[in-house]
This record gives C-alpha cells, structure tokens and sequence, in this order.
C-alpha cells in the first residue's frame, strides 16, 4: 500500500466524517489538555485543540485524531477501545473516565483532559500506576488452596466445581479491569498513597468470596491494617466512576465486616 | 520504566472535597454529627437540670424554647434525617442480606429501616403524646 | 499444615471496635434520633405534648430506671461514639492534627462523656 493510501485509511477510521459529511453532523469541539514535557521543562502547561467531531466521537478517537493531525508529541495511553483492557483512563474535566466511553457530544464548553488523579505524571498523559500494581499484588489475587500437598494425576485431573450460586458471590467483584479510575476518584488514596485502595480490596474480597479458594487468613494480615480496609471512609466515589460496575465501595466495606469478624475470632481465641 | 523523569506528586490539598458535588455531599454527610453534638450537649444539661429537681427542670425547658436552640435542634432534625437517608442506603451494600437463597433487593432493606424510624416515632406517640 | 501469614505490616486490632461503635452509633442516630429531637428538643419545649407528659415527675421516673440506661446508651453513647468516629475521619480528611492523637482526643472523649451521662441515670436512680 502507498503513504497516501495507508494515511487515508487511518484518517477514515477515526470516523470524524471525511467520507459520509452528508450523514454525520460535524462540528468543532474545543479540547485542553494538560502536557507535561520532562525533557523540556519540569512545568506542566495546558494545550489547546480545535478538532473535528460527529456524534460517534470518543475521547479517544478525538485523541488519536490529535496525534495523528495536529500534534505528534503528545503521550497517552489506549489499546482496546472497548472499555476492557483498563488503559486510556484520564480526568476529563476533573472526573476520572476511560478515553474510549466518554463521548464529546455529551459535553458542552472546554472540554479540560488530565493524567489521572493520585499518580505521579511520567509525561502528557501517562502516569506512573507502580504503587497500583504493587498494591494488587500485595492481596495476593490467586486462588489459595489449603491442603497444597497434592500429587497431580494427568489420568485423574481433578477440577473445581463450583454452582452458579457459588459463581454470583464474587462475580460482579471479579470484572475489575483494572483501570485505576478508583484509585483517582478515591480522597483516601489521594492523601495516602500507602492505602490498599478500592481495586485491590476489592479482589482480595474478590478471592475471598470464591468458593475454590481457602486464602482468607493469609489475606487478612494485609487487609486488617490502618492501610487495608480501615483507611476507606466510604466515600463511594470510586463505585461512581468505575466503567465496569464492579462496585468497589461495597467490596471494601464488606471486606471491613469481615476483618472485624476475624478481630473477634483471634480474640477469642487468645 | 524510567522513575527518573517522573514528576513528584504534589500532595493532596485539604480543599479537595470543594472539586466536586459529590465530595461535597460526602462532607455534608459527615458533617451531621456536629448538630447531633449539640442536641447531645442539650440533652446532658437537662439530666443534669432533671436531677437538680423541678425548676431546675422548666428551666432547661424554657432554654430548650429559646429561639436559636430551636433552631440548632431543627438542624440537628434535619441532619439526623440526612444521616438516616445516606446511612440506610449504604447498609445493603456493607451487609447484602439474604434469605433463602436469594439477595433481598436493595430498596426493600432501605424500606425496612425506614419502617424501624417511624416505629419509634410511633413508640414516643404512645409514650409521651398521649394525655 | 496451616500457613501463617507474615505480614511486614501490624494488623490494626483496635479499629473494628472503633468501626463497631461508629457502625452502631450510627443505626442508632439514624433510626431513634429523630424521634427523639423531635418530641424532645421541638414539641416539649414548644408546649405541643400534653401537660404531664414530661413533667419533672413523669421525666425522673422515666429516665432514673434501667430503660432509662438502656435508652442513655442508645441516644447518648453510642452516637457520641458515630460522631467521634466521624470527627476524626474528618479531621483525616481535611489534614487536621495527628490521627493517633486524633484517635485518643476523640474516642476518649466519647468514652468521658459517655460515662458522665450513665453516671448521671445511676445517680438519679439512686437518689
């Protein structure tokens, strides 16, 4: 395929109307977004864009559109464009949104795009989710079995079972895809980055609540501390914002029930 | 991943919670027990004035009557009603309840509490609102 | 064999009870309060309740006994405990103090206050 063959099929699938102008209603969306240029300055600074929108247009769409049109330099990330793999996440006029399910028709006025909240900016839009990862990682969000000395036997494989009764008790907590929207809707994090925070509680619960699982205690140490469950105030905003109506906010304060329960038990037991 | 060139984090202002509505609300939320402290304060000075014997007693009640009194205890009415309408909404998803295999929905626990409210409210009647 | 889990981190034993009080404290405000302000804090003193409903007599004989205490503990105490609870959140929230002083300014002072309106029922009930 040539260059101008190879532009025009890139230009037609943002789907800004440059084939079909007599079906789409196109008109000018005013967008600034909040660059950051280590190797340039260590001073953020607001840009703004004019560009080109229909109905269809996402935020995302209006940022590759960016990139690829008007201004190379600028940094973000996105992958699936179907809210599934968690990365175009930004603050869209102060509210956390992923890039590709929020729509430029539904706003009116200066449409103000920064790197998500609670993160240190690495550059532009992407930021730096490390303390995220860690704190996932650190619930531990495998499935534990308790009895581990079991020989495998390729003859007999044993399987979970699991009934869907069994399947509902987690599964709104296990669609988390990780995005981290949560993570900047929450005060809590935001004052404290040491805080466990809404999607990792969440999938510990997650874990907890699953019917193959026996973990519970060995979660519970990281989860029963001023940094687990007990820093949440239940704000809700983190279930508010998230795009996969997991309903993190729930899970937390669930999850402080239950570190209460195992706080009464270890009592008991002396 | 190069940490060199992250920018540090400027730590959150204690004005965050003015950004937005929400937040906004959150406060409000919050903020309810300070009215509820005030009508606790009012109560301790009339067990104290109801110990002190009969005067004692209707002078706490003409207090009680004076008209920036009332007016904190109708806040305090107003916020302990804010408290009940977020505190009861809050309860289903802290403890989902179920019975017999299936979740009782959300609202029918909401309703349930709020039948516990005029039940008492019902009680005071029989109580103290009868001659 | 059970695995122990080893944590860098202390488990922080206190706080269910704290979260307990707060929780309790809180079914409490929500659900007697309102009652409570209103008969109390608007209809007495605005002279809406019949004449003897809460004359020093009926009050004393009402407050000074066990239901009394109960009723003490479950619209004084425990909302003293919701609104400490609250406080120092909010105090949290809003980069105020130190939360471990925080925690002893406001639990503690809950606790005194608390117990100063149950002494009171105890003293009535025995005078």
């Amino acid at each position: 395929m040539s260059t101008e063959q190879i532009t025009a099929k890139r230009v037609s699938t943002n789907n800004i109307g440059t084939n079909n102008i007599s079906t789409k209603n196109i008109s000018t969306k005013h967008i600034s977004v909040k660059r950051y240029l280590p190797d340039n300055s260590t001073e953020s600074y607001w840009q703004a864009y004019d560009l080109p929108v229909d109905d269809s247009t996402s935020l995302l769409d209006a940022l590759n559109h960016i990139k690829e049109q008007l201004d190379s330099t600028l940094s973000y990330r996105w992958s699936c464009r179907m809210a599934i793999c968690g990365s175009c996440g930004v603050m869209v006029n102060g509210i956390p949104k992923l890039g590709c399910k929020t729509f430029l028709r539904d706003y009116e006025g200066d449409i103000r795009i920064e790197p998500l909240a609670h993160f240190p900016v690495q550059r532009d839009l992407v930021v730096d989710m490390e303390i995220f990862l860690e704190h996932l990682a650190a619930v531990k969000p495998y499935l534990i079995d308790d009895n581990p000395v079991k020989a495998f036997d390729p003859q007999a494989p044993e399987t979970y079972r699991q009934t869907p009764e069994q399947l509902e008790r987690y599964k709104q907590f296990a669609n988390c895809i990780n995005c981290g929207l949560c993570y900047s809707a929450c005060p809590q994090f935001g004052l404290n980055p040491e805080f466990l925070g809404p999607a990792a509680i969440t999938l510990a619960h997650r874990y907890n609540l699953d019917s193959r699982d026996h973990g519970k205690k060995q979660r519970m140490a990281e989860l029963n501390r001023h940094e687990g469950v007990w820093s949440c105030t239940f704000v809700g905003f983190c279930s508010k914002v998230c795009p996969k109506h997991v309903d993190p906010a729930a899970a937390v304060n669930q999850g402080k029930v239950e570190a209460a329960k195992h706080t009464l038990i270890a009592l008991f037991k002396g | 991943m190069d940490k060199s060139s992250t920018q540090r984090l400027p730590p959150l202002k204690r004005t965050w919670w003015l950004k937005h509505g929400f937040f906004k609300l959150y406060m409000l939320r919050e903020a309810t027990v300070l009215p509820l402290l005030f009508f606790t304060f009012c109560l301790l000075a009339g067990m104290f004035a109801l110990l002190q014997g009969a005067e004692s007693w209707q002078g706490w009640i003409a207090f009680m009557g004076s008209p920036i009194v009332l007016v904190l205890n109708l806040l305090a009415l107003a916020a302990s009603l804010f408290h009940a309408a977020t505190f009861f909404v809050l309860f289903p998803r802290v403890m989902p309840l179920r019975i017999a295999g299936h979740s009782l929905p959300d609202q029918v626990i909401v309703a349930g509490q709020w039948a516990g409210v005029v039940a008492v409210a019902l009680l005071f009647f029989w109580l103290l609102g009868r001659a | 064999m059970e695995k122990i889990a080893i944590s860098k981190h202390k488990q922080a034993f206190d706080e269910p009870l704290w979260w307990g009080l707060f929780s309790a404290g809180g079914v409490c405000f929500a659900v007697f309060l309102p009652a409570v302000i209103l008969f109390i804090a608007i209809l007495l003193p605005l002279g809406l309740l019949p004449a003897e409903a809460l004359s020093y007599e009926r009050a004393s004989k009402l407050l000074f006994s066990v239901p009394g205490f109960l009723f003490v503990g479950a619209v004084v105490c425990l909302p003293l405990f919701h609104a400490a609870h609250r406080l120092r959140h909010g105090m949290f929230d809003i980069s105020v103090g130190n939360d471990a002083l925080n925690k002893k300014l406001m639990y503690g002072g809950a606790a005194l206050l608390s117990m100063v309106a149950l002494g009171l029922v105890v003293i009535g009930m025995l005078g």
